[in-house]
């Protein structure tokens, strides 16, 4: 093999110059052709996030029934029909009974009531300022009223703008979530494997093991979120279908929701409940059960004595610190969706990397034991 | 028709698949048909290059291999930390059985000594397969748990076979 003269001086500088531009040029191509792809990308899933989130819900929900039915000798596939066709069975059984809370009229009435309640807020408020402004004369021209109202109108008008949209959406979800959920649980052990097998042989053993240790606990820590969620949702709706207040099960399913972001969350959720109670019921004994239903019932006792300690592991807590960049960085990406799910991907994340780290320190450890066993 | 093509239609015989080749193996002798092609979806099938690590001594194992085609070295350090040759391995042998049930740290460096294909069966897979199917995966166990008796039994024999020769050499001195 004959290796090539070596360039000397104005020539080394003249391959250097050209190497240096080549690389800076393909740089820029790269970065912009990526950030287009990256574009594409957005679009193309745009519409995919809150199904794929939704059918894991379900897949994560559903995996325990579906191994009940696996272990009775019956095939996944078949497995899988049987858990969806009960459950079928069991809306439609509950349709039938109950009746199906009409979430439609539910709806319409609340869009014409919104402004009412926002027109009381909006009363309150100025009470409250006109008494500040007596104390605090300097405060008199901050148009604290005026902002508030601006930003309930776009709120309203959001509202009224979205509803066909996700009328729509809401039909496509339906037949959407059930389909991929159920490639999910067929075939996620079969994408999983084929995942883990890209690692080179070195690691695989030890990805292996991490992956199952992980899995194990997020689909646990998943599982428990999800089930929290429901349980203080129906808790919410029953305790206030008690009382006279309208849009229970609204409410309660903004409850639920918001209860997977600790410590701001139940607070959020909390607060379309009281206004709707003080405006409707004013303040009074059925005023003060709702707020006893909302923190009481469903935080203090159920939540916090019952369903925490049961379901979910405290190896998930987060700093207060975390939680707060979580729910900003969450609504930066996916808006109120974000602020939602970004708390629990956080806490999933965490126990990722403290599984990793505490497999990492066994690993050490018995490397030691057998080391000072030889010595 | 073209050989090219042959190739790529041919349907193989039972005898050309991993169920096939995993009914072979001792530990398996005892599972049917249905339940190798279970076994079979919970095993990793993974490629090694000649003179490629598969586990050294001290890294943490989380399963046994089994060896469908090459050859594996079995190395152990002696005292002096060098490295002695205690077995050669080829198809259809198996090994780091021990690691299958409790997470130990290997006790010897295995080493594929041409271009190996491994059969790994893994801790974390039977585990699963324990929850999920509980029949089979006994089955698979108690397969595993006869043949490391097995050996155990076998050790144990030449221990004492050791043993005695030792006294009698020492009676000998004695006398």
């Amino acid at each position: 093999m004959t290796s090539l003269p070596r360039p000397t001086g104005p020539a080394k500088n003249l391959v250097l110059f050209i190497v240096l531009t080549a690389g800076i040029a393909s740089g820029i191509t790269i970065f912009s052709s990526a950030s287009t792809l990256v574009d594409w990308i957005e679009t193309a899933t745009n519409g995919l996030f809150l199904p794929i989130l939704l059918s894991l819900i379900v897949t994560f929900l559903l995996d325990p029934l579906v191994q009940i039915f696996e272990r009775a000798q019956i095939s996944r596939t078949a497995s899988i029909f049987t858990v969806y066709f009960i459950l079928l069975v069991l809306v439609m059984l509950l349709l039938v009974l109950i009746g199906p809370p009409n979430w439609k009229s539910m709806l319409d009435a609340l869009r014409a009531d919104f402004p009412r309640y926002i027109a009381r807020v909006l009363d309150y408020l100025n009470n409250l300022l006109a008494s500040l402004h007596s104390q605090f004369p300097y405060l008199e021209h901050y148009d604290f009223s005026g902002k508030f109202r601006h930003w309930a109108q776009e709120f309203l008008g959001l509202i009224l703008l979205e509803t066909p949209r996700s009328a729509l959406r809401i039909g496509s979800l339906f037949l959407l979530v059930p389909l991929f959920s159920f490639f999910f649980l067929r075939d996620s052990r079969r994408i999983m494997r084929s995942l883990i097998s890209l690692t080179p042989n070195r690691y695989f053993e030890m990805v292996l093991d991490i992956y199952d240790r992980v899995s194990w606990q997020l689909a646990h820590f998943i599982r428990g979120r999800i089930l929290e969620a429901l349980i203080i949702g129906t808790v919410v709706w029953l305790g206030l279908s008690l009382t006279d207040i309208r849009y229970a099960p609204l409410l309660g399913v903004i409850a639920g929701v918001t209860n997977l972001v600790p410590y701001i969350g139940p607070i959020v959720g909390m607060v379309p409940g009281l206004v709707i109670a003080m405006v409707d019921l004013g303040i009074g004994p059925q005023f003060w059960w709702i707020f006893c239903v909302y923190l009481l019932i469903a935080q203090v006792i159920l939540d916090n004595f019952i369903l925490i300690p049961i379901l979910i592991s405290r190896v998930s807590d987060l700093h207060p610190l975390w939680v707060i960049l979580a729910i900003v960085m969450g609504g930066k990406l996916y808006g109120v969706l974000g602020m939602i799910i970004g708390v629990p991907i956080a806490s999933a994340i965490k126990i990722a990397l403290l599984e990793i780290r505490q497999y990492r320190s066994t690993f050490n450890s018995t490397r030691e034991i057998l080391l000072s066993r030889r010595n | 028709m073209d050989p090219f093509w042959s190739n790529i239609f041919r349907k193989p015989g039972y005898k050309a698949t991993l169920a096939y080749f995993l009914g072979t193996i001792p530990i398996f002798a005892n599972l049917g048909r249905r339940e190798l092609g279970f076994l079979e979806a919970l095993v990793h099938q993974r490629n090694y290059h000649p003179d490629e690590v598969v586990f050294t001594e001290g890294d943490i194992g989380s399963g046994m291999y089994i060896i469908r085609s090459g050859g594996v070295r079995i190395e152990m350090k002696n005292e002096h930390g060098e490295n002695r040759v205690q077995a050669n391995l080829e198809a259809g042998d198996f090994f780091g059985e021990i690691a299958l049930t409790t997470p130990h740290p290997r006790i010897a460096t295995a080493t594929a000594t041409e271009q190996t294909v491994l059969v790994g069966l893994f801790r974390a897979d039977i585990l699963d397969a324990v929850r999920k199917h509980p029949a089979i995966a006994s089955k698979i166990l108690l397969g595993l748990t006869r043949v490391l008796s097995e050996r155990l039994q076998h050790a144990g024999l030449r221990l004492r076979e050791q043993s005695f020769s030792h006294l009698d050499t020492s009676r000998g001195e004695h006398s």
